[in-house]
């Protein structure tokens, strides 16, 4: 026999259900008070539903809360405290350098940031600040300049003698447009004349004991007495050679590029929101995908033990 | 479609199914009552668009099939006795040759499910499949190994 014929002869051979079962189910049928079932509620429906609602509601909110948003610095503005003169929100005009004193020893220190349109203009301003120094009678204790692409900066320390600082920094200051500027002036007049002093006192000292017969214990006392009005000396001469000139720092730069924040409206936000949204998404397969893993995994081994049980079960029936 | 109607249209099906899987009418008679039982206490889990109510009720009369197979496997080993005795005895499908009755002996209840899906229902392979719960390919080979056996069983009878 054919397998077609197998299979024509085993539908030939209907059973039909007997009368005595039809008739229960009948009765179970009629005891159905519910109505046609209608599209339920699964939790694959739900999930498909509540993941991009979700995704949707952080990505607002990440989006939409206050500190999103950081503040953006205005072009040609340095922000940061700033001794001696605060930092305007538009770059400053003029310099606030005050002449130094002609008749105390002083400490005057000067730092200049200015905003160079090019590159260019930022090594030919350091050119220029060199000379203008040289012409002053100054000097630069260092240059460091750096260059890439459309940003350049330079750092200069000059040493200008005190008399001209206040002409070296309004020169140096039309290299560029300020954006910051500190100014630090020391007094040393005070601390010289204690200095002076203490040295005239050392030396009536000196004077004294030098009138008393000279003993070892008396001259070892002296020559004390001399190394130190030595040493005060030295530093009094010291301070104002130091004093002598101003130290001025000068930073050109070009402007910082800042980060273009275009607004195009509802589109904007859009497609701000699809950004989080996508970065949620990533989130939740970096983090879901081992444990989804996990569960595929577990699935498996229950299924497939699941249908051994089964296939020994049934092949023994 | 109500629950009544799905009963009505489809009682012969799973009464069919049920005697051919397990071999005894009179056993498929209880298990068919108590599969529109279970099948009406979870109706409302029916969904037309993941299957037909037929294929539905298949797969709660297997459901219940199995359990009946780990009852009486449970209640062989206590008593000791063979089932197959007190099946084997009647008849379950008229209209069948005494060769072929004799060669659907050989064959396990897992491979008597297949042919009533896919010969005595007429599901294609991917209902049957779904049924039984593996893939269709799984099935179509269960099936052919079925009608070989039958086959071969026949051929030795003649």
């Amino acid at each position: 026999m054919s397998q077609r014929d197998l299979t024509a002869e085993l539908r030939a051979a209907r059973i039909d259900a007997p009368p005595e079962l039809r008739e229960r189910v009948r009765l179970i049928a009629a005891a159905d008070t519910t109505p046609a079932p209608r599209r339920v509620f699964t939790w694959r429906r739900a999930l498909v539903v509540a993941l991009p609602v979700a995704a949707a509601v952080a990505a607002t909110v990440v989006f939409t809360r206050p500190a999103h948003n950081p503040p953006t610095a205005a072009p040609g503005v340095q922000r940061g405290a700033v001794l001696g003169r605060a930092v305007p929100a538009t770059p400053l005009q003029a310099t606030i350098a005050p002449a130094p004193s002609t008749t105390r020893v002083q400490r005057y220190g000067a730092s200049l940031t200015l905003r160079v349109p090019t590159a260019d203009g930022v090594s030919r301003g350091v050119k220029s600040a060199l000379a203008i120094t040289a012409s002053l009678g100054g000097y630069a204790s260092s240059v460091h300049a750096n260059t890439k692409g459309e940003r350049a900066t330079a750092d200069l320390t000059l040493k200008v003698p005190r008399a001209h600082v206040q002409e070296a920094i309004s020169r140096l200051s039309d290299l560029g447009t300020i954006t910051a500027e500190h100014l630090d002036v020391q007094d040393l007049q005070a601390s010289l004349d204690a200095t002076g002093r203490t040295i005239a006192l050392l030396q009536r000292q000196l004077a004294t004991l030098r009138a008393r017969p000279q003993t070892d214990a008396l001259g070892a006392q002296i020559a004390a007495l001399v190394a130190r009005i030595e040493q005060l000396q030295r530093n009094e001469a010291a301070t104002t050679r130091a004093a002598h000139y101003a130290t001025v720092r000068l930073h050109l730069a070009t402007p910082v590029p800042v980060a273009r924040t275009t607004h195009h409206g509802a589109l904007n936000g859009l497609r701000v929101a699809l950004v989080w949204l996508g970065i949620a998404l990533l989130y939740v397969l970096v983090l879901g995908t081992p444990l989804l893993a996990i569960g595929a995994a577990a699935f498996l081994i229950a299924r497939a033990v699941r249908r051994r049980r089964e296939d020994v079960l049934l092949s023994r029936s | 479609m109500t629950f009544a109607q799905a009963a009505e249209a489809h009682l012969d099906d799973v009464y069919r199914y049920l005697a051919w899987f397990t071999g005894d009418r009179a056993a498929a008679d209880d298990l068919a009552g108590e599969t529109f039982e279970r099948a009406l206490r979870l109706w409302h889990r029916f969904d037309s668009d993941r299957g037909s109510a037929r294929t539905w009720l298949c797969q709660v009369a297997r459901t219940v099939a199995l359990d009946h197979f780990r009852s009486e496997r449970r209640r062989t080993r206590r008593e000791e006795l063979a089932a197959e005795h007190e099946r084997v005895e009647e008849r379950f499908v008229e209209g069948l040759s005494p060769d072929l009755e004799h060669a659907l002996d050989s064959l396990s209840a897992g491979e008597r499910e297949v042919v009533a899906l896919r010969v005595v229902l007429e599901l294609d392979a991917g209902t049957a499949a779904r049924v039984l719960g593996i893939s269709a390919t799984n099935c179509t080979t269960r099936l052919n190994r079925a009608l070989k056996k039958l086959e071969e069983a026949l051929h030795v009878a003649a």
